[in-house]
């Protein structure tokens, strides 16, 4: 519960899933990264520089910026085509749902791994439509890019808010807060996983879990 | 080669990695994270774990309860199947002779069986082998579980030293509130919740309390099947804590239940589309939990006996006669728990109320017992003597078989026969005891008031207030009976389970799914009969019964004075306590409210006059000797509260105790009330409020004010619905088929249909009506005058009252502790009961307008 969550919503065409998803996440991404820290000697740190880049949609009207890290391009765009294959193989009536799960760790005791504690969910319910000519797919192309354009300010609404974020780490505990593994930029820490129809609920092991932790805890 | 003097010069060290214009750059200064408490994942569970070691008094405390108790676990089982099958009892019983060589003495160890025989006995006997397998799971359990809990309440105690700043040695002596305080004080620099900048206590409270309130809930709405009708018992409460379980486990965590995790409901159950499909899934989802009860029925068995053993042997082994005693059901602890209620503030509401409710069901004992019993303990007593006697004589004695046998089997046979004995000087004045019960358990049915004589009210009551034995049966019974009840009555609920909790479930945010009256919103959950006419628009379905709303919101708000609650709710407060106040302060009848808090019957009158209607009926005060009492009374208690809390004490009792020099005119009841209420005003206003002592004595006059307050809306809520028919009785099951079979006279019964009884017009402390039921007080001084001059003139009275009459009689006004002398009981004014009637006619009409 102690986390945010911010659900969007978008219905598109099957060819227009990953670029619309790509949208979506690299413009979370852009306001949930930084320049790398420099740390100094006297616990100060320096940020360093971040890139954007435009980048325009094949099948959409629209363009979206993101951070000029390829690095971090690849990532997103193997979840997201992960998703879009899951997608198209389920077959079902379209439904999916993608979650960007920012995060920060919290070292414990030995008896227990470290927590993950997610502190904003942000899922994109996508809902895919077939269309039956090309004159609707011309309408769909952009109405689907103005529908994005509005999540996009949705979602810079959302950021700036005065919410709470993780405070800035000292040099030891950066790998708690930031995911330090991209040379060129600093995301939050995140996680992106997708969920096919909506309807699973709560999966078998998290009930286990469940169960024994509160036979425990009674 | 001209040598250039400048003061222009290469600096040393500037040979650095950093690139040029480095200068220039922003320098940051990470905050870090100074504690590892900010933004905590599962606050419920954090939250419930402060809760409970602070309950517990600490970490070592727990802890080395814990491993005492795992200790104490394998010592019984051990003990008891030693004692089964490894001991040859005819050594012991001498039956057998055993051949010693060198002495003719038998020793313990002679009767033990050598090990190889043991084993062999042990592991032939199946049924052993069974109990033993599951004692050793459910001590495996127990021993995992408190490994886990050693190293979550290790987290919790560096919580409470390092981000509350309390060490474990003070904990014991620290309120609840005290530590609520500070981690609302917390939450400002470390954030734990990251929803809002500011932690307000109720969201405390839901956290904690998530669950809890949902069952208060359901029983309150009559939800849950608890209530059956047996053929010979008639009304029978079945809730066992196997039956609780079970609930919670379908509908709050177990497998594919409603909740998708603590804090959240699942989507599916918040919306109203499909719910007979949801209806039909939980139906099925109790079925299959009904039947693996069913099927783990002796595991579950054994299990019982094993913690029922566990937990009670103490008690039997120590005291035997404590079997008889009384405690308060499973049932009635839900029932007669507030919304945001923690389990210390009920826990301390019900210990108050024990001694009057146990004296209440005393006052029941059937005459026909009685007399039997003290025929018993007669010949019992006698032989008894007559063995010690010879015993002291000659000690031989004790050698001739079965001597010692039959003395402490007689002794045994007095003891409980002594129980069914009542004290001799007990008073049969249930009308009164029931109203300190009220003043302490904070709900009671419409119809009990004015019918406390009734065996029917009686029986009721007894289903909020068992024999801890029949506790104990009940729940050995339960494994069997639990599957029948999930399968046969929980079934045919799961329609109603399912809209309850899409109606009556509010995300709130930074708490989460919330039971909606929890958030003791008058307007949505008030009921009209309860003070909030006018500002409630909930329709029958939303109010919550009883007054649960308003009686728990006004509870919450005076055990939490620092809570701010919403624009309406606090209007509604103030005018309540504006009121209330207005009604204490405004009379002088009531100088004998000090002692409220005694749960002693002679303070019953003083209780009694907290009813409002009353104040202006009774006027003790004018008797010149009795005000000296009570003003020196008020002198001792007020410098007594004085020396507890200096500030209320200089505010206001400064204040009352001049008042009573000028004219006796100041109460106790409003140095209590007063300073209870108005110094926590102050203390809301100002921070400067935080030592232990005045939150403890603030918490202390909290119960006082919250017990005047139940007591006036109590009355209030009698007057309201004078006229009119009870909406709801005890019985509300309304949407049970089960509710046909009620008996018609319990259930629509008026409450002022005992004046016809025979019995309450020679008993005199069963008010009339409901109305007069206050100025009981009076009728107590009138009534034992009557009684004096009249010896009780019908059988019938003797028969019934038997004790109870000659009771009245022996012991002198309840009021003895006030005026003790009884030559001051014929100086009393004469307020009889027609006057004092009368006299508080006005102050209804003017309420009620």
């Amino acid at each position: 519960m102690n986390c945010r969550s911010e659900v969007l919503e978008v219905t598109v065409e099957a060819r227009q899933v990953e670029e619309s998803m790509l949208a979506l996440l690299h413009t979370i991404l852009l306001h949930r990264s930084t320049g790398k820290f420099h740390y100094k000697k006297e616990g100060t740190y320096s940020i360093g520089t971040v890139g954007t880049q435009d980048i325009d949609c094949d099948f959409i009207d629209f363009t979206f910026v993101r951070v000029s890290s390829e690095e971090l391009d690849r990532v997103i765009r193997k979840a997201v085509s992960e998703f879009k294959d899951a997608l198209s193989v389920s077959g079902s009536d379209g439904m999916g749902q993608i979650c960007l799960e920012f995060y920060q760790k919290k070292k414990s005791r030995w008896p227990f791994s470290d927590e993950c504690i997610p502190w904003e969910v942000w899922s994109i319910k996508v809902n895919v439509v077939n269309l039956a000519n090309e004159q609707e797919r011309q309408i769909c192309r952009e109405k689907v890019g103005e529908k994005l354009g509005e999540k996009v300010i949705n979602v810079v609404e959302v950021i700036n808010r005065h919410e709470y974020l993780p405070k800035m780490p000292t040099q030891s505990e950066v790998d708690n807060v930031f995911d330090t593994s991209l040379k060129d930029v600093q995301p939050y820490l995140y996680k992106i996983t997708y969920q096919i129809t909506d309807s699973l609920g709560t999966s078998v092991s998290t009930t286990v879990r469940r169960l024994i932790k509160d036979t425990l805890a009674l | 080669m001209a040598h250039f003097d400048t003061e222009y010069q290469r600096l040393e060290a500037s040979y650095s990695d950093s690139p040029p214009g480095e200068e220039n750059l922003l320098m940051h200064v990470p905050e870090g994270v100074k504690s590892q408490w900010h933004h905590i994942e599962n606050l419920d569970l954090f939250f419930q774990r402060v809760y409970k070691l602070h309950q517990k008094n600490g970490f070592t405390c727990m802890l080395l309860g814990e491993i005492f108790e795992l200790v104490q676990l394998l010592f019984v089982v051990g003990f008891t199947v030693f004692l089964a099958n490894c001991v040859d009892y005819d050594i012991l019983f001498a039956n057998k002779f055993v051949n010693h060589t060198d002495s003719s003495k038998v020793t313990l160890p002679d009767a033990f069986l050598p090990v190889d025989v043991c084993t062999a006995r042990i592991r032939d006997n199946a049924f052993v082998i069974f109990v033993l397998t599951i004692s050793g799971v459910f001590w495996l359990h127990r021993l995992v579980k408190f490994i886990y809990n050693v190293c979550c309440y290790w987290e919790i105690r560096s919580f409470y030293r390092n981000a509350l700043k309390m060490t474990m040695s003070e904990l014991p002596y620290a309120t609840w509130q005290e530590v609520q305080a500070r981690i609302v004080e917390i939450q400002k620099e470390h954030q734990i919740c990251i929803h809002k900048k500011e932690l307000s206590e109720l969201d405390v409270y839901h956290r904690i309390l998530r669950f809890k309130n949902y069952m208060v809930a359901m029983v309150n709405k009559s939800l849950l099947p608890v209530k059956f009708q047996l053929p010979v018992l008639g009304e029978y409460v079945f809730y066992t804590r196997g039956l609780k379980y079970n609930f919670e486990l379908i509908f709050f965590w177990g497998p594919g239940s409603l909740f998708e995790n603590e804090w959240s409901l699942k989507p599916e159950y918040k919306r109203g589309g499909n719910r007979h499909d949801l209806a039909d899934k939980l139906a099925s989802r109790i079925l299959w939990i009904g039947i693996a009860n069913l099927l783990l029925c002796p595991v579950i068995l054994v299990w019982q006996i094993l913690y029922a053993f566990f937990s009670y042997t103490e008690v039997i082994k120590r005291e035997p006669g404590s079997l008889g005693a009384r405690c308060w059901s499973l049932y009635g602890r839900c029932y007669l728990r507030h919304f945001n209620e923690l389990d210390h503030e009920l826990m301390s509401r019900l210990s108050k109320g024990y001694k009057a409710a146990f004296k209440y069901m005393n006052c029941f004992l059937s005459p026909l017992l009685t007399v039997l019993a003290k025929n018993v303990a007669f010949f019992a007593g006698s032989l008894l003597a007559v063995l010690i006697a010879l015993t002291i004589y000659d000690e031989d004695v004790l050698a001739v078989e079965h001597v010692l046998s039959s003395i402490t089997l007689l002794g045994v046979c007095i003891t409980i026969c002594r129980s069914f004995i009542p004290d001799k000087h007990m008073v049969f004045c249930p009308e009164q005891l029931l109203r300190v019960i009220l003043a302490h358990i904070h709900y009671m049915p419409d119809h009990w008031q004015g019918n406390a004589h009734r065996s029917e009210t009686r029986d009721q009551f007894s289903q909020l207030f068992q024999y801890k034995a029949v506790l104990i049966l009940e729940e050995l019974l339960s494994p069997v009976v639990t599957p029948i009840i999930l399968i046969f009555c929980l079934r045919r609920k799961s329609l109603e389970i399912i809209d309850f909790f899409r109606n009556f479930t509010v995300e709130v945010v930074g708490v989460g799914d919330t039971c909606s009256f929890a958030q003791m919103d008058i307007r949505q959950h008030g009921h009209p009969a309860w003070m909030s006419e006018g500002k409630t628009e909930a329709s029958i379905y939303q109010q919550a019964e009883d007054g649960k709303t308003e009686l728990s919101l006004m509870h919450f708000a005076i055990t939490n004075p620092q809570w701010q609650p919403p624009q309406e709710t606090t209007h509604f407060l103030s005018q309540l306590k504006e009121r209330v106040h207005r009604e204490v302060t405004g009379h002088t009848g009531d100088t004998h409210q000090y002692s409220l808090s005694e749960s002693e019957p002679r303070s019953l009158i003083a209780n009694l006059l907290a009813g409002p209607s009353t104040l202006g009926s009774v006027h003790f005060a004018r008797d010149a000797s009795l005000a000296n009492h009570a003003a020196t009374a008020i002198n001792d208690s007020a410098s007594a509260l004085r020396s507890l809390s200096p500030v209320s004490g200089s505010l206001y009792l400064r204040g009352s105790l001049s008042a009573v020099q000028r004219g006796h005119t100041s109460t106790i009841s409003k140095a209590m009330a007063g300073s209870g209420t108005d110094a926590r005003t102050v203390s809301s206003g100002s921070s400067a409020w935080e030592g232990q002592l005045t939150s403890l004595v603030l918490s202390e006059y909290a119960s006082t004010e919250m017990s005047l307050h139940a007591l006036y809306m109590h009355e209030f809520h009698k007057q309201q619905s004078r006229g009119e028919l009870p909406r709801h009785t005890w019985h509300r099951q309304d949407s049970d088929e089960s509710s046909d079979s009620i008996p018609d006279e319990v259930r629509s019964e008026p409450p002022r249909c005992s004046r016809n009884l025979p019995r309450s017009h020679t008993f005199p402390t069963t008010a009339p009506s409901p109305s007069d039921i206050p100025k009981s007080a009076s009728d107590t001084s009138t009534n034992t005058r009557g009684q004096e001059g009249a010896p009780p003139s019908t059988d019938r009275q003797t028969d019934s009252l038997g004790a109870g009459t000659k009771f009245v009689r022996t012991a002198r006004v309840p009021m003895g502790g006030w005026a003790d002398d009884s030559q001051a009981v014929p100086r009393y004014p004469e307020p009889l009961p027609e006057e004092s009637s009368d006299d508080e006619m006005p102050p209804h009409i003017h309420k009620v307008t």
